[in-house]
């Protein structure tokens, strides 16, 4: 097995993956670092973001508003030195990106623009039309080049977290082309995987979007925090899952039911404006509109369509010119997918598995609980999202948490000892040893594609809008008999070049680790908080008594995960009522 | 759930180093009119041929992963519907042009290694320090260059260049597209650089201006008009050698 | 890449393209005679005008006239592709306005040349 060594190993070359990776060649020229990414960087997932990313900039705002929008946001599940960390550094970070040529929509006196986003207070919301996650990332990808110290291991899976007397000294990665195995030693290791957003059925993302960096820290003894905590997306297209941007709402779309009745307004997001109010209807955050469509399904109020109910996102007041300029994306997939020109036909849309709150547990400067390991972006529970994330703050916790990763990673590689290389070599032999004993097994047993559909419905079954107890259950039981039937499963492909078909069994095999974290997790939870919503009886309100925590998952041989708690940082906001539209109004003037 | 109906998928096999020669495989599936070719592709790997390979990821004609050959055209799979190809067979191919790594799966790297020679990143015209904030560009100089920006690197257009595919070195067009994107940024300085690429063996002038690519481009980004700008600019700077004072 | 330009109906059309191009640069030659000619006097312009009048000459142009619409057609097609982009009141002007107007500018140019040479100069 080759050996590769390096100061810094960032395996992710997303958003978050290449931010770090520019950070630490900034910071010390002479580091060595590797980014190792699974498909080549500018394919990652960033890619599909569309909506924008949040940085405080007019006159009229300011941290303390964006700071109390994020925190009430998540259902004072944030951890508040985190978020203000957070706030402080994110336009500076937009204006970096902007250095660095993204191409972010401008006012007429050449000043970046700024569109209205769900459950935000004022428009902070940077935006490159409806494109801004794949300009972030084209931009990040492009810069990085810049930077000969920065080594890509493009197209190279990573398979295993090398760990010696409890740090984090290294992976384990195959390169796809050829199904070679290699070793990279390294002083620090980044993890920016992403979410793991497929474990669920319907969902808005890529296929390369399966929590392997959780699931490695996981199995290597990190915890992981708040995995009860699934986004749905309000407006995705039924079916195939795929996104409308929040900002279609942003710049004025209407959410109406079969009755064309702008129904938020019964769920206390009201009064119910011609116009888009901020933190109101449409701009209501995502769970509670979610949460919204599934009331209305149940009483009957939903569009039927050939992929299940839904409800109505209509763009036409917009008018053509507005909607070309500002969501040209969006045109074109309705344009191509359903065959609908927004300016002249509501689109169908439903909620849909989006966004991975929860992850890799990190304090303020990235730190895991494991010395060595570093997290970033949305495989990390970096404490800013709590219950609930608000749109387009996780684009902007790309870049600020991104540059803290690569920083930090850099300054504790400067002063780490080398990594044990023997100790590691065996480790190393091991994880080739497992992997490739998915290839030797016999022929026969059941299709790889059985399992993964029985777990994404279990997840949708058990970890929906509202969840109850007993599916709940039925979900971890699920999960735990698809864990035990992984080892059987067929692989017909036993080439060494390129074997997506064994790889996706490696990567089904995080996935079902990751779901067992959710699903327990989510059954701990004993209270409705923000993306947890039960409705078991004395269950469905938020708990502050008891749950104002977060979960913490453990991986256990051959068994449930134990879930622990820790607590979560308040500095200056103590829990309050979490009040949209009228109420929220009336609520923020009482107080301010 | 919709009606569906029957379509032949013909894919080329190959792996370089197994197979003797590449071979079309006949893969019969059903599908629903809402249905692409890449969701036709997935239907096959999941339930008749797990060995069948394509790269893929963002299902919405955006990450670039799944181009390939679909009817002897360079098409994204994920924006390409079955329907649209009745009553079939329909023939899948990998990308022209490039070599094949496995089945629909080519070789990208040579585009990857030039797009890291065009200098894709901005050198300021003026720095500028983060404190000072951002760059002030109108609409009108964003546009300018916008649409070159929107270039999602599939690879269509290199495999629908037949220059590129009789001489590898020519820089091809979304590379050249990239390097007029930065070029025509109002923030950046560093278009002396890029000309020098531009005026070179590998440069623009092998264009011959087929404009197949700018057709194939998903994203209308229109390569070839960034090739043929960069055809008057590379012949404007040779002429301005020729005036007094330029040396 | 032997016969790559059979593989696709757009790389025909290229190739046709391109191989009206001779033909125009031939003719060019050929007018050039003619100026040569009159820059000879009237008999030389009159007895090249008369070498153009033969059966020959007359079905070579027939045919050239369909070659040159071609070449005309594809160059404005073409054109949109080779400039820098067009503002018209903040709006990008889309290819095909560029193209349709270098066509009709082609044709009303080939009429009014058609009306000078029947009619007469005023």
């Amino acid at each position: 097995m080759d050996t590769v060594d390096v100061d810094v190993v960032i395996i992710g070359g997303g958003g978050a993956g290449l931010r770090a990776a520019i950070a630490a060649a900034a910071s010390d020229p002479q580091l060595k670092i590797a980014l190792v990414s699974k498909v080549y960087p500018m394919r990652s997932h960033t890619v599909a973001a569309e909506g924008g990313s949040a940085a405080v900039t007019l006159a009229e705002d300011s941290l303390e508003h964006h700071f109390n929008d994020t925190v009430s946001g998540g259902d004072w599940l944030c951890d508040q030195d985190a978020v203000e960390y957070f706030v402080e550094h994110c336009h500076e970070e937009m204006v970096q990106l902007e250095h660095w040529g993204c191409p972010w929509s401008r006012r007429e006196d050449g000043r970046v623009n700024v569109r209205a986003f769900g459950g935000m207070k004022i428009e902070r919301t940077w935006f490159a039309a409806d494109l801004t996650g794949f300009h972030m990332l084209h931009t990040l990808f492009q810069t990085s080049m810049k930077y000969p110290s920065i080594r890509r291991f493009d197209e190279h899976f990573c398979c295993d977290l090398l760990v010696h007397e409890g740090s984090a000294q290294g992976v384990v990665v195959i390169d796809i082309a050829t199904g070679e195995f290699s070793m990279i030693l390294a002083r620090a290791v980044i993890i920016a995987t992403g979410g793991a957003g497929r474990v669920f059925r319907q969902n808005t993302n890529g296929g390369i979007v399966t929590g392997d960096g959780m699931a490695l820290a996981y199995r290597r003894g990190v915890p992981l925090r708040d995995m009860e905590f699934m986004q749905y997306h309000p407006t995705c297209m039924p079916g195939t899952g795929l996104l409308f941007t929040e900002a279609c709402r942003g710049e004025g779309g209407i959410l109406v039911n079969r009755d064309g009745y702008r129904y938020l307004q019964d769920y206390g997001l009201g009064p119910p404006d011609p116009w888009p109010r901020k933190k109101a209807m449409e701009l209501g955050p995502r769970d509670r509109l979610s949460q919204a469509f599934w009331h209305e399904q149940r009483k009957g109020r939903t569009i039927d369509t050939p992929h299940g109910p839904a409800v109505h996102l209509d763009l036409r007041k917009l008018g053509e010119k507005l909607l070309r300029e500002r969501l040209p994306q969006i045109c074109e997939l309705a344009r191509d997918f359903l065959g609908i020109d927004p300016a002249q036909a509501p689109i169908p849309v439903r909620p849909c598995v989006h966004y991975t709150m929860g992850g890799i547990p990190t304090d303020v400067n990235t730190a895991a609980p494991l010395p060595g390991l570093y997290a970033a972006g949305e495989c990390a529970s970096s404490g800013i999202h709590g219950a609930n994330r608000l749109g387009s703050n996780s684009l902007a916790e790309l870049c600020v948490f991104g540059r803290v990763a690569g920083e930090q990673a850099a300054r504790f590689a400067r002063e780490a000892p080398a990594p044990n290389g023997v100790s590691l070599r065996w480790q190393a032999q091991d994880a080739r040893g497992s992997a490739v004993g998915l290839l030797a097994r016999p022929a026969g047993g059941e299709r790889l594609a059985t399992l993964r559909d029985e777990m994404a419905l279990a997840m949708e079954q058990g970890g929906g809008i509202y969840r109850l107890e007993p599916e709940m259950q039925a979900t971890c039981k699920k999960i735990a008999e698809l864990t035990e039937r992984l080892p059987t499963v067929n692989l017909g492909d036993r080439s060494q070049c390129w074997n997506t078909e064994w790889l996706a069994a490696i990567e089904l095999g995080f996935q079902l680790d990751v779901a067992q974290a959710m699903a327990h997790s989510a059954l701990a939870r004993r209270e409705s908080r923000g993306a947890h919503q039960r409705l078991d009886e004395g269950l469905t309100e938020r708990d502050d008594a008891n749950y104002l925590k977060h979960t913490l998952a453990s991986h256990v041989r051959a068994g449930p995960p134990a879930i622990g708690w820790s607590e979560v940082v308040i500095t200056r906001s103590p829990p309050g009522v979490r009040a949209y539209g009228a109420a929220g109004e009336s609520k923020e003037a009482a107080v301010g | 759930m919709a009606d569906t109906r029957k379509i032949v998928l013909e894919v080329l096999r190959y792996t370089p180093g197994q197979s003797t020669a590449p071979t079309l495989q006949q893969y019969p599936i059903e599908f629903t009119d809402d249905m692409s070719v890449l969701q036709g592709l997935q239907q096959v790997k999941d339930f008749v041929d797990g060995s069948l390979t394509f790269r893929w990821s963002c299902r919405m004609a955006i990450c670039g992963s799944c181009g390939m050959m679909i009817d002897g055209a360079p098409k994204l799979a994920c924006r390409a519907f079955l329907r649209d190809f009745l009553p079939g067979p329909l023939r899948v191919e990998p990308l022209e042009h490039f070599p094949i790594e496995r089945d629909l799966v080519v070789d990208i790297s040579d585009f990857v290694d030039k797009l890291g020679r065009i200098t894709p990143w901005i050198e300021p015209r003026e720095p500028r320090s983060l404190e000072q904030g951002e760059y002030l560009q109108t609409p009108a100089q964003l546009e300018r260059f916008e649409s070159f920006s929107h270039c999602i690197n599939c690879m269509l257009c290199y495999a629908a260049c037949p220059q590129y595919g009789l001489d590898s070195r020519f820089l091809g067009p979304a590379a050249t597209a990239l390097l007029h994107r930065y070029n025509s940024d109002s923030r950046d300085g560093a278009q002396a650089k890029r000309m020098e690429l531009v005026n070179s063996e590998e440069g623009v002038w092998a264009c011959t201006a087929v404009g197949y690519c700018s057709e194939v481009c998903p994203k209308a980004v229109d390569p070839a008009n960034a090739v043929n700008q960069n055809k008057t600019a590379s012949a404007v700077s040779w002429f301005a050698r020729f005036l007094p004072g330029r040396g | 890449m032997d016969g790559w330009w059979r593989r696709d109906p757009f790389f025909i059309r290229y190739m046709a393209r391109e191989a009206t191009a001779p033909f125009v640069a031939a003719y060019a030659i050929v007018l050039l005679v003619g100026i040569v000619s009159l820059a000879r006097g009237a008999d030389a312009y009159e007895e090249w005008l008369e070498a153009l009048a033969s059966t020959g000459w007359i079905v070579a142009h027939a045919i050239l006239v369909a070659i040159f619409a071609y070449h005309t057609y594809t160059w404005f097609q073409i054109m949109p592709k080779t400039m820098p982009p067009v503002v018209v009141r903040g709006r990008r002007l889309a290819p095909e306005v560029i193209t349709f107007a270098g066509i009709a500018a082609a044709v009303l140019a080939s009429l009014a040349l058609w009306i000078l040479v029947a009619y007469g100069a005023p």
